[in-house]
């Protein structure tokens, strides 16, 4: 076989057993890989209605056939389980080394299932599979953590574990591998902690042959030299990370700002990528085999917010920064830096701390119940949030449950920024018209990372189109969605893939990155059958949420976007106009009134 | 007239020497357009450059008013470029 392994490892906590089993060649060719992959087992082997935190959910690592290939960043890694934050699906992507290393370990897929009576760590190398005891992690902080299991597996080994947020079974705790990169949405840090399982750690030399290895090395070769010709002539994602996005999105007024009670932020010029560079930038870093190399090293030399890691990205400056009205870089840092020591996902948590900040200055709550004053623009207030979250202390409790339940509880749902109990990424989609509905629809509840139609919308990518407007957006939401599971499926950063997706008339034509996948696999797709195979994913993750009972009378948003005009910026008085492009966007996708039709099932071999 | 331009992160550099942060203002003449303004700094006024006049998508042939905002920022797309899909007919597969 080749790119794929055609192996997966299942590791059953509850009775201690490992086993490694063979995968269908005609299953990888038909889902590819990563989060396709996984979605037909999960919906094979879960049911879809169980508890997300019990024994009986399971959770799902899977590489695509071009992770660990010498494709330009093809260094990812998934997390598919069912989300506890949102009743729904998770599919939490991340980067970094670990994926790479987990591919090399000889599998496709881990599979973790049943629960195991005490703190267990994985350790794969290879064929030799070992559950070792972690009771002597647990408690323990991603950085500690991940520093004790190299030195008692292999320097050389990767991890991904989960901090104390996870173990505490935080709803938006997340999996950090190597250190600083997140599978941060959906709560899958909580699976994990749930499951007693600390950490995995892998390693190998094992990568399956290339189908076609000189010219798959050629393509890689000329692909790489394509970006990198970019990267050099001054490309914002490695002079600035994702850092410099809130320029952006302020002057289109859909910055998230203090709580989406507005959508421009004066601070902005603190806490944006220009900022970043003249002060805490100590470089960028690149995941396994990145030309473009997006990541930020950091560090805050001294003072009470003293703290050195990875970030922030926009998101988090979007979440932790003017979501909480804060314009104060450093301790902005360090919130960022105490949520990877905690496994905490940036997005959820600063939105769920921005929601207690509102209903604090409105006196919904009070210092009462707080503990101590919850006023936007503290950053001291943000990390101590954050802190308490991790730890599931005083109020933090509460908050680690997420802003939607936080609503419920004081009776005020228009606080909670979310989409099936998802908190809000970055763009105020009463000013991104066709994020509204991707939000609204997405499988794994509010996300930018299942379609991210900022890009044609905010970036000019495909084609500029005006985000106030909601013509054509129910199409390219849906063309959007179905490039993202291509793109998830095979195993390669977003950031990369998007210039290989969409011709200039917005028609998804994958041709690179159909290349990519049969010089790997030698699986012989045409585009449209590359394109067919993604909206099968995208459709059968809707139908596992059909069944788990997140249909569409969840493809919405929160009253504020619905209700609430926007105060303020170019996006002044709008609301999302859901009730006109979700219609389109059923019709579109052929899913009568949200339920994906017989006959669209049929033509997908559902 | 007056107005003002922010240039956001890689097009920094093209502001006019001496400029504070990203934002400038100057004067211009009525009839004047974004690509007039844009243009000479070396923006380049196609595809791969967002335009908006007062935070709204617009063209370069868009015409300026008294307190106008012209914000100019890359598309992006990797490395920058809004999209390098080759043509499907030099592709074979
Ligand atoms: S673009 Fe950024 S996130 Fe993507 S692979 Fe490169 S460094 Fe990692």
């Amino acid at each position: 076989m080749y790119g794929w392994h055609g192996r997966l490892l299942r590791v059953d906590l509850t009775h201690q057993k490992v086993s490694i089993e063979p995968i269908a060649p005609q299953v990888l060719k038909d889902y590819i890989g990563g989060r396709g992959l996984a979605i037909r087992y999960l919906y094979d082997e879960v049911n879809p209605q169980v508890d997300p935190l019990s024994p009986d959910n399971k959770l799902i690592f899977t590489t695509g056939p071009l992770t660990a290939t010498t494709a330009p960043t093809g260094n990812r890694y998934m997390v598919v389980t069912k989300s506890p934050l949102t009743g729904a699906l998770a599919h939490s992507n991340s980067g970094g080394d670990f994926p790479t290393w987990m591919k090399r370990s000889g599998f496709d897929m881990y599979i973790f299932e049943g629960r195991a009576e005490s703190p267990v760590y994985v350790w794969v190398n290879e064929d030799d599979v070992q559950i070792r005891s972690a009771e002597h992690l647990w408690g323990k902080e991603v950085p500690e953590t991940t520093d004790a299991l190299l030195a008692e597996t292999h320097p050389e080994a990767k991890v991904a574990c989960i901090g104390p947020a996870g173990e505490n079974l935080a709803l938006m705790s997340a999996i950090m591998n190597d250190k600083h990169r997140a599978a941060a949405r959906s709560g899958v840090g909580a699976v994990m902690g749930s499951k007693n399982l600390k950490a995995v750690v892998a390693m190998g030399k094992k990568n399956p042959a290339f189908y076609d290895d000189a010219g798959m090395r050629a393509l890689s070769v000329e692909l790489s030299k394509e970006v990198g010709v970019d990267v050099k002539k001054g490309s914002n994602l490695r002079i600035y990370g994702t850092a410099y996005v809130p320029q952006v999105t302020n002057a289109l007024g859909i910055l998230p700002t203090r709580n989406f009670q507005a959508g421009t932020f004066e601070g902005v010029d603190k806490i944006d990528g220009v900022a970043l560079k003249n002060t805490y930038l100590i470089t960028h870093k690149p995941c396994y085999r990145c030309p473009i190399s997006c990541g930020r090293l950091t560090e805050v030399p001294e003072g009470k917010y003293a703290g050195k890691g990875e970030g922030p990205e926009y998101e988090t400056i979007a979440s932790l920064g003017s979501a909480c009205g804060v314009d104060d870089l450093a301790g902005l840092l360090k919130a960022n830096y105490r949520c990877n020591e905690l496994g905490l996902d940036t997005i959820s948590t600063g939105l769920t701390i921005a929601a207690a900040m509102e209903m604090y200055e409105k006196g919904i709550i009070t210092e009462e119940q707080t503990g101590m004053p919850l006023r936007f623009g503290d950053a001291d207030a943000v990390i101590e949030m954050v802190n308490r979250i991790g730890y599931r202390q005083g109020f933090g409790a509460i908050l680690a449950e997420g802003s939607y339940r936080l609503g419920e509880r004081y009776d005020h749902p228009e606080m909670s920024i979310t989409a099936r109990k998802q908190e809000f990424p970055g763009y105020d989609p009463r000013g991104s018209q066709g994020m509204g509905l991707l939000y609204a629809t997405s499988n794994k509840g509010a996300s930018h990372m299942e379609g991210d139609v900022a890009y044609e919308e905010v970036f000019g990518v495909p084609v500029k189109s005006d985000p106030l407007s909601t013509e054509g957006k129910a199409e390219l939401v849906a063309r959007f969605q179905d490039a993202f599971a291509l793109i998830d499926s095979g195993g390669i950063c977003v950031f990369f893939a998007i210039r290989y997706v969409f011709t200039k008339e917005r028609m998804v034509w994958p041709i690179r990155l159909t290349q990519l996948l049969n010089l790997t696999t030698g699986a012989n797709y045409t585009p449209e059958e590359a394109m067919q195979a993604a909206e099968r994913v995208y459709t059968l993750e809707r139908m596992f949420l059909l069944k788990a009972g997140s249909g569409p009378e969840q493809d919405t948003l929160s009253p504020r976007l619905l209700h609430e005009p926007l105060p303020d910026g170019p996006a002044k008085g709008r609301v999302v106009d859901l009730d006109k492009m979700l219609p389109e966007y059923y019709a579109y996708r052929n899913w009568p009134r949200g339920v994906p039709a017989p006959e669209k099932l049929a033509a997908l071999g559902l | 007239m007056r107005v003002r331009v922010k240039l956001i992160a890689n097009y920094m550099k093209l502001l006019p020497p001496g400029t504070k942060g990203n934002t400038f203002e100057l004067e211009v003449a009525p009839g004047v357009t974004i690509g007039d303004v844009l243009g000479p700094l070396g923006v380049p006024l196609d595809d791969s450059t967002v335009l908006l006049l007062n935070g709204y998508q617009v063209e370069a042939d868009a015409l300026l008013s008294e307190q106008d905002m012209i914000t100019a920022f890359s598309a992006i797309a990797g490395g920058d470029r809004s999209l390098s899909q080759p043509d499907a007919q030099k592709i074979t597969m």
